[in-house]
């Protein structure tokens, strides 16, 4: 796995609607650079080979930095592929959509949901957003936010960006009313 | 009866006290450069860049007003929690090497209210200081709409004319600045560019216009 860069983002937001945000609320997101397993193979119809290689490694570098940026208690979380222009989509979703890859992050973050994600094919410098949900009950309407992501130079077209991103809570100033009072 | 109004208690933390003077939101980011043009660092390049948006505090004043005391008062605090959070984020002042700043106003405000933010000792010093620089720092500013890219430039903290430190950091602004806010952006590295091989002053020959002559027939 050649990981050219990895790009990491922490939010604390003070304030929202105007009105304090007390504690700072803390979104992360860690961001690596790889260069796709499957580059210049043509379609490949058995992807195994490129996840067995790469995927769970990937997992075991993002997770633990995902965490030391969060520096706290992980409440929701998700994840992001996204594929330069030589690329598939599927080659993004072969690598983040194995649980040799999100295990590693499930695990640190004491986590039992399925990791919500972003896949998508664009250029370099591409703006994405990543979904995230809480981490064990992905119905929680108040932990429901995304993070606005943009890595300057990446992905090249033969490279692919692999993202974590946890949150400490839910939305600044979330007030919706819970799923189960409009049953 | 007027109730009588509670003052709020005493900041515990400059990050307090900057939320108390507008700051929204606080975002840092740092890029790790591992490898570049095919070929794997000795050492990865690390570069930071920390982000204050915060509301302008001028707004609707016009170019008569005093910019001093909004400046004397907001300034610092945003050179302490932004040179903090490069400190944190490069592992260490020891660790960097090369230093910048920046500021974006939004569409309802003067260049000059970024400007005074950032070019004025109570922002620059603090910044000088905490990192152990003595440059001065190299900027970028302008006004801008929110969802913006501005690439902030960085030079050496001591040696402002070391050419391999000549760098730039791309930060991108989601939501900011909002027409009534204010970005303050400070960014720093740990190192020079990948690979340099520019040369430096003490190996450049004197090069004049005189070049130029001959090259056309």
């Amino acid at each position: 796995m050649n990981i050219r860069k990895i790009t990491t983002l922490t939010e604390e937001i003070t304030s929202e609607g105007g009105r304090p945000v007390d504690p700072p609320a803390r979104v992360v997101v860690v961001a690596a650079v790889i260069e796709n397993p499957w580059k210049g193979q043509g379609f490949v119809e058995d992807l195994t080979e490129g996840i067995d290689a790469v995927a769970s490694d990937l997992g075991a570098e993002l997770a633990p930095r995902v965490m030391e940026a969060l520096g706290t208690e992980l409440e929701a979380y998700g994840k992001a592929a996204i594929v330069g222009l030589d690329g598939e989509v599927e080659h993004g979703s072969a690598l983040i959509h194995t649980l040799k890859f999100g295990n590693h992050f499930r695990d640190a973050a004491q986590a039992t949901t399925l990791l919500p994600a972003v896949e998508k094919r664009a250029a370099a410098g591409a703006v994405f957003d990543i979904p995230l949900k809480h981490f064990t009950d992905a119905t929680i309407r108040s932990h429901h936010q995304t993070l606005e992501v943009r890595v300057a130079d990446a992905p090249h077209p033969d490279e692919i960006l692999v993202a974590l991103a946890a949150a400490a809570q839910g939305r600044p100033q979330q007030r919706l009313a819970p799923l189960s009072t409009e049953a | 009866m007027q109730q009588k109004l509670e003052s709020p208690p005493s900041p515990t933390a400059f990050e307090e006290l900057a939320t108390r003077c507008g700051v929204r939101r606080i975002t840092t980011v740092r890029d790790e450069l591992r490898r570049e043009a095919g070929r794997t660092l000795e050492r990865p390049l690390r570069q930071a860049a920390a982000v204050a948006v915060l509301r302008n505090p001028w707004l609707g004043e016009g170019p008569e007003s005093d910019l001093g005391p909004a400046t004397e008062r907001i300034a610092p605090l945003l050179g302490k929690i932004l040179s903090d959070r490069l400190v944190e984020a490069l592992g260490g002042v020891g660790r960097i090497e090369a230093f910048g700043k920046a500021a974006l106003v939004g569409l309802d405000g003067e260049l000059e209210h970024a400007g005074a933010l950032i070019h004025t000792p109570y922002f620059g010093n603090i910044v000088r200081e905490l990192l152990e620089g003595t440059s001065v720092l190299c900027f970028a500013d302008g006004r801008a709409e929110p969802g913006t890219d501005l690439r902030v430039p960085l030079w050496h903290k001591t040696h402002a004319t070391s050419r391999k430190h000549y760098q730039t950091m791309e930060v991108h602004l989601p939501d900011a600045p909002r027409a009534d806010e204010i970005c303050v952006i400070a960014a720093a590295s740990d190192g020079p560019r990948p690979f340099p091989r520019i040369g430096d002053r003490s190996t450049d020959r004197p090069i004049t216009t005189e070049i130029l002559e001959g090259l056309l027939p």
